[in-house]
């Protein structure tokens, strides 16, 4: 073979040889959440960011509705072509890493997290000894209502009390106007149970002890009875309570429309709220959850959501993605010494958890609507996040909305759900 | 020379066979199969073990997993029921009028109620959920313009499942009309001129020629109907997420629910193979009152 052959042949190979090489060294990754398109492009935007310093790894965000979150992670995270990334709620951690959908985090990300976090937030991303997860955002419960309504109502405070709720809910209820009290949800199991679940810990009970529902509690029987006690006097209208598969729906359009007096929910709706009011959201106020006859303080439940890399990605998208999340809540990677997940969370209203970011958002934590949520975090009360968790969950809701809409009553609702959460977390707990 | 006949029939025929073998009968008793292993979808199948009838026992149990199973069963059955037992005189209905050959633009109507059809169930389910909404939903709108008070729909248990029915019906009339339609073609004009001669009026025709002469065509509405009933998904996903209080859970939506959802596969393959037994009742009880017809 002449030398001109040889040269040629080895042009051919390397220009064959050339996009492999760049193939190679080039990483793709791809994050799945359950954010509106409007916080997906302030990620798309940090990502961008991160590529300035990391031209070789490609971030690509995908959003899914949230009812639709748990069932794309667990479909799809167990290819290695699923989503690299992906946000969590803390409740379904420990089956994912059960089966083993989740990689523990590298021992440098572990030992940030654990120094850098609340220990806390840092037990609820691990299981056992080994931290899955980078925490992100924390939501706790508080009373939100409408002043507006509150003043046409004659009512100056808002209530402390579980007998002040029903009073106020009570005046503040105009059937002639289609206007309720009180306003409980349906047709979504957190934003069911979380609230039920707040007033639960604010009569001093709980939903799980020990691993062990205990639901049976004469605390709980006074929680499923005031519920009872607010639909049966008309306070609160289960028609004007149900939610969407994104967490939206005629539960959000009558609070924002001034059609329900009070809601219990969570700090991050500030966003849905913001957005569904315009300027009457000064209307809104926060107040701690309303205490019953045998609590002693407010309690809102808390829980926490998480940033976990899927287990089944090759080795490199997995470096690549804990890199990522590892830059993403850094302090390095935001504005004014805050982490960019810190500056995408306070956008929506969502409290961060690093110590370094709460303290960096220390002026916006302070306004009106957040600072409520903020005031009763230190005595909030964790989610319970035990196997079995999210059944449970759903199935508390099924028990809440029977006697919602008036199929049991009180005590029938106690019974079944102490009942249905026994034989879940056993057979979940084998 | 039938050695040789046989042969070759069979090479013809073991590319559908094949086909056939691997993509529908290997699933439907993997299924079976695992319905009576204790088994998370997110293992491999070698993590199963054998629990004899234990996920059959739990799915017909007093626990809330047989509650919610018999609850979405029990929906399925209604939402199906409603479902066929509106849209086969409705696209009778709609046939025998677009059918006409006097009546002026019958084609533009055909195509019109076609065109429901077309339209992707996803976007269906997004217009209605907008129409339902209880406080600015055109629905409720019309019917405070007419004095009646504005109704819970999709918010009711009493009318969730009711309403998504409706949705279904909108969507599906047009391919039915379409079916009846054909139908009626088969039917010999003059079967209808000698019905005239003899003096029967057009109730009278209906019933003794159209009737009896559609009922293969209606068979094989009903039946498709009926699976189309049975995999009802996406308005229950998107707008009511089963509920309120599991009105609207269906057991499409359930068995996603437990099969993947909570990773449960076992159990959700149990309810899988109960959907299909029961699914396979209910159309030969349908082939079987149809062929009795026909005897009689």
């Amino acid at each position: 073979m002449s030398l001109a052959w040889i040269s040629k042949l080895a042009l051919a190979a390397g220009l064959l040889a050339s996009p492999t090489i760049g193939w190679a060294q080039s990483v793709n990754i791809s994050y799945l959440t359950h954010w509106s398109p409007e916080t997906v492009a302030l990620l798309d935007s940090a990502a961008k960011d991160y590529a300035k310093s990391n031209p070789d790894v490609t971030v690509t965000v995908r959003a899914v509705p949230f009812g639709d979150l748990l069932t794309t992670l667990r479909s799809q995270g167990g290819s290695s072509d699923g989503p690299t990334i992906g946000g969590i709620y803390d409740l379904w951690l420990p089956e994912l890493a059960r089966d083993k959908l989740v990689a523990p985090a590298p021992d440098a990300v572990a030992g940030e997290v654990k120094s850098a976090w609340p220990a806390g937030v840092v037990s609820a991303a691990s299981v056992g000894a080994t931290l899955y997860g980078i925490p992100n955002e924390i939501d706790v419960y508080a009373l939100n209502y409408n002043k507006e309504l509150f003043k046409h109502a004659g009512i100056t405070a808002a209530p402390k009390t579980w007998s002040e709720l029903k009073d106020a809910a009570q005046k503040l209820t105009r059937k002639d106007a289609g206007q309720q009290g009180f306003g409980m949800i349906n047709s979504w199991a957190a934003g069911v149970v979380h609230p039920f679940a707040s007033l639960l810990a604010s009569n001093g009970g709980e939903l799980v002890k020990d691993g062990k529902p205990v639901l049976d509690s004469p605390q709980a029987g006074e929680t499923f009875q005031l519920y009872e006690d607010l639909i049966k006097s008309g306070a609160s209208d289960p028609a004007m309570a149900t939610a969407d598969a994104n967490t939206t729906g005629p539960f959000l359009d009558n609070f924002v429309s001034g059609k329900t007096g009070m809601i219990i929910m969570a700090n991050w709706w500030e966003s849905a709220l913001k957005s569904g009011m315009g300027d009457k959201f000064s209307n809104i106020a926060t107040a701690p959850i309303p205490v019953g006859p045998n609590g002693d303080k407010p309690h809102s439940i808390s829980y926490s959501w998480m940033t976990v890399v899927n287990a089944n990605a090759g080795e490199a998208e997995q470096k690549a993605a804990w890199d990522f999340l590892a830059w993403l809540n850094s302090p390095k990677s935001g504005e004014n010494g805050a982490s960019a997940m810190s500056d995408i969370l306070m956008s929506m209203g969502i409290l961060p958890t690093r110590t370094s970011d709460i303290e960096a958002h220390k002026d916006k934590l302070g306004s009106e609507f957040l600072s409520g949520y903020v005031s009763v975090l230190a005595d909030a009360k964790p989610f319970p996040v035990v196997p079995g968790g999210q059944e449970f969950s759903e199935s508390l809701q099924q028990t809440l909305e029977a006697l919602q809409y008036g199929q049991l009553s009180a005590k029938d609702a106690q019974a079944n759900a102490q009942a249905d959460a026994v034989s879940i977390l056993e057979r979940a707990a084998k | 020379m039938i050695k040789n006949y046989r042969a070759s029939a069979g090479i013809m025929l073991a590319p559908a066979v094949t086909l056939i073998g691997v993509f529908i009968l290997l699933p439907m008793l993997l299924t079976i199969w695992l319905s009576f292993q204790d088994w998370s979808t997110q293992t491999p199948f070698s993590n199963a073990s054998f629990i004899g009838f234990d996920n059959f026992r739990e799915v017909f149990g007093p626990t809330s997993v047989g509650r919610h199973f018999k609850r979405a069963l029990l929906n399925t059955a209604i939402y199906t029921a409603l479902s066929v037992m509106l849209i086969l005189p409705l696209s009778v209905a709609f046939g025998l009028m677009v059918y006409q050959r006097d009546v002026a633009g019958g084609t533009a109507l055909r195509a019109v109620l076609f065109s429901t059809y077309m339209v992707p169930m996803i976007a269906v389910t997004l217009v209605w959920s907008k129409l339902y909404s209880p406080s600015e939903g055109p629905l409720n709108q019309m019917l405070g313009l007419a004095g009646i008070g504005p109704q819970p729909w999709l918010s009711s248990p009493r009318s969730a499942l009711i309403s998504i029915v409706v949705l279904n019906v909108w969507q599906q009339i047009g391919y039915f009309t379409v079916l009846a339609v054909a139908g009626l073609t088969q039917i010999p004009g003059s079967l209808y001129e000698a019905a005239t001669l003899d003096g029967a009026n057009r109730r009278e025709q209906f019933r003794f020629i159209t009737l009896p002469l559609l009922r293969r065509t209606l068979l094989f509405s009903a039946v498709i109907a009926i699976i189309n009933a049975v995999q009802v998904f996406e308005p229950v996903a998107l707008i009511t997420q089963g509920g309120p209080v599991g009105s609207t859970n269906v057991l499409t939506y359930h068995i996603r629910r437990v099969g993947i959802e909570r990773a449960q596969g076992g159990l959700g393959s149990a309810m899988a193979v109960m959907l299909m037994l029961a699914l396979i009742v209910v159309v030969c009880a349908l082939f079987a009152f149809a062929n009795r017809k026909d005897d009689e």
